[in-house]
């Protein structure tokens, strides 16, 4: 290996200062709330990250634990989770749906406090009127919207039957509309074997009455022709 | 008129067919045209494992400078838990395992500056150095506009970044046969490079930059500049329609699929490298190559083919100003590429980029379960 390839990139820099400057590169103002919607037939589940930058750390903090203990309980926690997801409203077909509550984490203080931590909430709806044909889901967030800033997109589906659409936003990401289709299911391999005997008795009896059609026929007009002659 | 018995009977058949074929296409239907799904893409190879050979010679050599501690501090097994423990947060937010820069002697240092030379293309190496003495620099500098204070009390008091605290370690046993894998980053950085046989993959990865402009030794050095200006060249390269299918009408403030995104796939936006004429497509994989090209040069062709092979299903998505210079982000998604180019709150000097390949982060197309 050339010792100048490798270290001459490296060369360098002004002496390492025994300083202690302030570090960067977290988010500092903002309360980034991104959320990602899956689309199943039958639900919709949602996972929502909410990320304070570190000015806001202390304040959003606050508003989790409500005792003040410098922790965040079980019970604050949920209660939390509760609150924001009350700013979320989620509907399919035009209806809103209720939003259940499947899981939460929450970040040591320490690390909110760097603008690092997430909040991790995960959350379901039912589709009411699951089932083949064109289907929109629309969600939309306003959780503190004086301080935040918001992403929201849709996972592909894992279920193949599901096609998207395009998805339409308003420019803040605090809401998307999303047309999508579910194709109707397709048969089993039983289905499909007995849709065939099926098939093959209708073809069968379909290709008898064309037989006795043409026989009936047939004779009708031998005895047209003998009754003329 | 009078029909033969032969034409009835044609004209049961015909009938019993008409029934028939509609009730068929029930039965079997055309299978949906998933316009999000993948096929299987070929893979990343080197033409006869001479780059393997390589990047594991450089690896042995790296091991061959560590005692027996060391050993067991760098290295882990392939499938354990570090394969996803990377972040581009600077120590004391995110605590790496492996062994840090700062604690290696200068030979370990330089064994190990080789084993990520070897597995990178010439100009990987330099962009993965470039972003390195970026960091030293906002370390010397003061660092950005958020967060705490290096070292210091208080919140952000343990936050510790700038080359000593880059961090090697290797999952798996460097092999010509066997699957291992390359883990080096820092704050701003992380290279996952798995080498399975002869085949490399670096996804995903997390180059970035803050500053994004600096100047060391009199030269100016932009780690993510090509990135920039050549995401700028393309959406310009658009004409109007295209730009307006490209360009995304909401603000896109970070990365979508950052760290801890593994296995997702957002629905794709923006234009259709379909509909972009051959100039056009060449620009955007002259774009993506920025990112692939990180990669040594053999992989790096093969992975850039797979790319190509599947550009009419890659799309291109843009959002904020189209003047170079301004503020805007981008993404580039295909079946087997999701690349995301995004300054961070506003800030021109501070880039975040992700690499990604839905179906193969890690190798997992390469690795047998």
């Amino acid at each position: 290996m050339n010792l100048r390839r490798l270290f001459l990139p490296l060369v360098v820099l002004c002496p390492w200062l025994a300083t202690v400057p302030p570090a960067g590169a977290h988010r500092l103002d903002e309360y980034l709330q991104a959320a990602r919607l899956s689309i199943d037939i039958e639900h919709v589940d949602l996972e929502i990250d909410l990320t304070a930058g570190a000015a806001l750390a202390s304040n959003i903090f606050a508003w989790i634990d409500t005792n003040r203990d410098g922790e965040i309980s079980g019970a604050e926690g949920e209660a939390y989770a509760r609150q924001m997801l009350r700013s979320v409203v989620l509907k399919v077909d035009g209806y809103p749906v209720p939003v259940t509550l499947a899981g939460a984490s929450f970040p040591q203080f320490r690390d909110m406090s760097l603008g690092v931590g997430s909040i991790r909430l995960r959350a379901t709806a039912k589709v009411p009127s699951a089932g083949a044909g064109r289907h929109q889901v629309s969600f939309s967030n306003t959780h503190r919207p004086e301080s935040s800033v918001y992403l929201v997109n849709a996972l592909v589906p894992e279920n193949r039957r599901i096609q998207l659409g395009d998805p339409r936003r308003d420019r803040a990401q605090h809401s998307l509309t999303l047309d999508y289709t579910v194709i109707a299911q397709a048969p089993s391999l039983l289905d499909r074997i007995f849709a065939l005997v099926g098939l093959a008795m209708i073809g069968w009896l379909l290709w008898r009455f064309g037989y006795g059609l043409t026989q009936a026929v047939a004779h009708r007009q031998r005895s047209s022709r003998l009754f003329v002659n | 008129m009078r029909m033969s018995r032969s034409a009835w009977t044609a004209l049961s058949l015909t009938f019993a067919a008409a029934a028939f074929l509609p009730a068929l296409l029930l039965v079997f239907p055309v299978a949906a045209d998933s316009q999000q799904r993948v096929g299987s893409p070929p893979t990343a190879a080197s033409a006869n494992g001479t780059v393997t050979m390589k990047v594991v010679e450089a690896a042995n050599a790296f091991l061959a400078t560590l005692s027996a501690a060391e050993r067991t501090k760098g290295t882990f097994g392939f499938n354990s838990t570090q394969r996803t423990g990377w972040s581009n947060l600077p120590t004391g937010i995110f605590q790496r395992n492996g062994l840090r820069f700062g604690d290696m002697t200068p030979r370990q240092r330089q064994a190990a500056l080789a084993l990520v030379a070897a597995a990178l293309s010439h100009e990987g190496y330099q962009k993965v150095t470039d972003i390195m003495n970026g960091d030293e620099v906002l370390k010397n500098a003061g660092g950005g506009q958020t967060g705490g204070r290096q070292g210091g009390r208080g919140p952000g008091g343990g936050i510790r970044f700038g080359l000593d605290e880059y961090y090697m370690a290797l999952l798996g046993t460097p092999s010509t046969t066997a699957p291992w894998m390359i883990q080096f980053g820092g704050h701003h950085l992380a290279i996952n490079v798995t080498v399975v046989g002869p085949n490399s993959v670096m996804t995903p990865s997390l180059p970035a930059a803050q500053p994004a402009k600096y100047t060391l030794k009199g030269q100016t050095i932009r780690p993510l500049g090509r990135e920039n200006d050549k995401g700028f060249a393309l959406i310009n390269a658009l004409n109007a329609g295209q730009q307006k299918r490209a360009i995304l009408d909401y603000q896109v403030t970070d990365l979508v699929l950052g760290p801890g995104a593994d296995g997702k796939v957002i629905q794709p936006e923006g234009i259709r490298a379909s509909e972009l004429d051959a100039g056009q497509q060449a620009l955007l994989l002259d774009v993506v190559h920025e990112w692939v090209g990180i990669l040594n040069d053999e992989a790096a062709a093969a992975k850039m083919a797979e790319i190509k092979s599947n550009l009419p299903k890659t799309y291109f998505a843009w959002s904020g100003a189209t003047k170079n210079g301004g503020l805007a982000y981008y993404r580039i998604q295909g079946p087997t590429v999701i690349i995301e180019y995004a300054p961070q709150q506003g800030d021109l000097d501070h880039i975040h980029t992700i690499y990604r390949d839905p179906t193969n982060d890690y190798g997992a197309k390469l690795v047998t379960p």
